[in-house]
Order: structure tokens, then sequence, then C-alpha cells
């Protein structure tokens, strides 16, 4: 079976609704799990009193990137298929301020 | 135990390494089935160019940035059903963690006024900066992060960079 399952038309993009829902709710509950769902536990890595959103994130995108590379490198998956965002470097360095900005303000 | 205090509650939570290898394996799980990470601030996009659908479907057709959103229907949207799950998933979160109360969560020092004020100012300006980065925190930092992009590690930087500035002004409000 060759990944990405929807773009290689394995799977139907109706499964891939009920992906959505699945992924969704895991995400949401580890999201939750983590402490995330409390506004002072997030904004405190900014006041160097708890770094569990930066420990969170990274070992997220790390665990994710190593299986990536580990499936692509046995043959599980076909990396160029991956969305990829696109660069557009002044706008995704103003928007990360922003939202940086918005974050630290509103909480979430 | 008192409400709204995390540190008291700190107990509940998971390690953040644990918690952390569980979005990462559904971040790859999503990679895997779909080809795409997981979002957020897409969702919002999708309800904003359907509300504005509904209300003057000439104007959303006209706008340059909304109209590509106008194609699929908004219950057939990836993003607005993985969102759906992700309250759900939270929900069931807080539920079975016996977290869950209705609560404005603020800091010691801050008015409910002020924090309701500042959440809305706070959600304006993410609102804003996910549409200018094409993502927000979800899309680009934790997804676009995973697959190197170079913008969204870019993207993660300034984040920060913004988080640590700004926080400086509303130190009264957290802590």
């Amino acid at each position: 079976m060759m990944a990405p399952l929807v773009p290689h038309e394995m799977l139907t993009p109706e499964l891939g609704l009920v992906v959505a829902l699945v992924t969704g709710i895991l995400f949401g509950f580890f999201l939750e799990r983590a402490g995330f769902g409390s506004p002072r536990k997030l904004t405190a890595i900014f006041y160097l009193q708890d770094f569990a959103v930066l420990r969170v994130m990274f070992t997220a995108v790390v665990v994710a990137m190593a299986g990536l590379l580990l499936l692509g490198e046995i043959g599980r998956i076909d990396l160029e298929m991956l969305a990829i965002p696109d660069t557009y470097l002044w706008p995704q360095a103003l928007g990360g301020l922003v939202i940086g900005l918005g974050f630290a303000v509103g909480g979430y | 135990m008192s409400p709204g205090n995390p540190a008291k509650e700190e107990h509940a939570y998971w390690s953040p390494y644990v918690a952390g290898l569980g979005i990462g394996l559904t971040l790859l799980l999503t990679f895997y089935i779909m080809g795409h990470g997981l979002g957020a601030s897409g969702a919002y996009t999708q309800l904003t160019a359907k509300l504005l659908q509904r209300v003057t479907p000439d104007h959303a057709q006209a706008n340059t940035f909304l109209k590509d959103y106008l194609g699929e229907s908004f219950w057939r949207s990836w993003i607005v059903i993985e969102i759906l799950g992700v309250f759900l998933g939270g929900l069931l979160g807080a539920l079975t963690a016996r977290r869950f109360r209705f609560q404005i969560e603020r800091g010691p020092h801050a008015g409910r006024g002020s924090r309701l004020f500042l959440a809305i100012g706070g959600g304006i300006a993410v609102g804003f900066g996910s549409r200018l980065a094409l993502g927000c925190t979800s899309g680009q930092a934790l997804s676009g992060g995973a697959v190197l992009a170079v913008g969204s590690w870019l993207f993660t930087l300034t984040f920060f960079l913004g988080g640590y500035l700004f926080a400086l002004l509303v130190r009264r409000e957290w802590l």
C-alpha cells in the first residue's frame, strides 16, 4: 500500500473526512493532556516559567519528521507527494510576529 | 484545588514529551493518509468565506482571496471536520481528567473585562497574522516544521520572538 493514501487514491476523499475527524480528536485530546487548554500555562513560556509549549511542539515536530524520513527511506511513503508550505519569507516572518503578539496578549 | 490555578493541577497533565509524542504520531498518521499535515486557522477562513457568500454572494465571488474557498461545501471541508474533531477531543480530554469547568481563566491580578478585551484583541491579531503567513502554529510551525519548510521555520522563530517581546507589555495580565 503506497502512501500518502488519499493522493494515491488508495482511499477516497470521503474516507479522508472520517480521518479528519479521528486525527482531529486525537490532536485535541493530546493538546488538552499537555495542558494547552489553559492560557496561563500556554503564556508561561514567555515568562520563562514553564517550557511545556516548546517541549511538546518540538517533540511532535521531531517525531513526525523522523517518522516521515524513516517511512520514505524504506519506501513506504512517497515524500515527493507531501504538501510542503510555499515560502513567502516576509509574509511568514511578519505573520509569525503578529501571531506571537496575539498569543501573548490573548493567551491562545 | 482552586479553580484557574494551573500550577496546582500540574500533576494531572501529561509529561510534555509524552503529549508531544502523541501529537507527533497523530501528525505522522495525517501525513501518511492525507499527504498534508494538521491545521487550525484554515477552518476560520472557510467559515469566513461561507458566511460572506451567504450574506453577499457577489462580493464573496469577487474577492480574489476568499473565492478559492467557495468551491467545496462547508461540511465537506477537511480542515473544518478536523477542527470539529479537535473540539471534541479537547472536550473529551478535559472531561476525563475532571478539568472541565466554566471559567474565564486569567492571571491573579487581571480583571474579567481586561482579560476578555485582550482576548478579542489577541484573537484579531492571530486571525490576521495567520492569513498573512498562510497558516498558524498548527499549519506552519507544526506541519510545515515537520517537512522542513523554510518559511515555516522562519515563522516559528518570529512567532517566539513576537511572543517574548509583546509578553513584556502584558506581564500584569498573566503573572
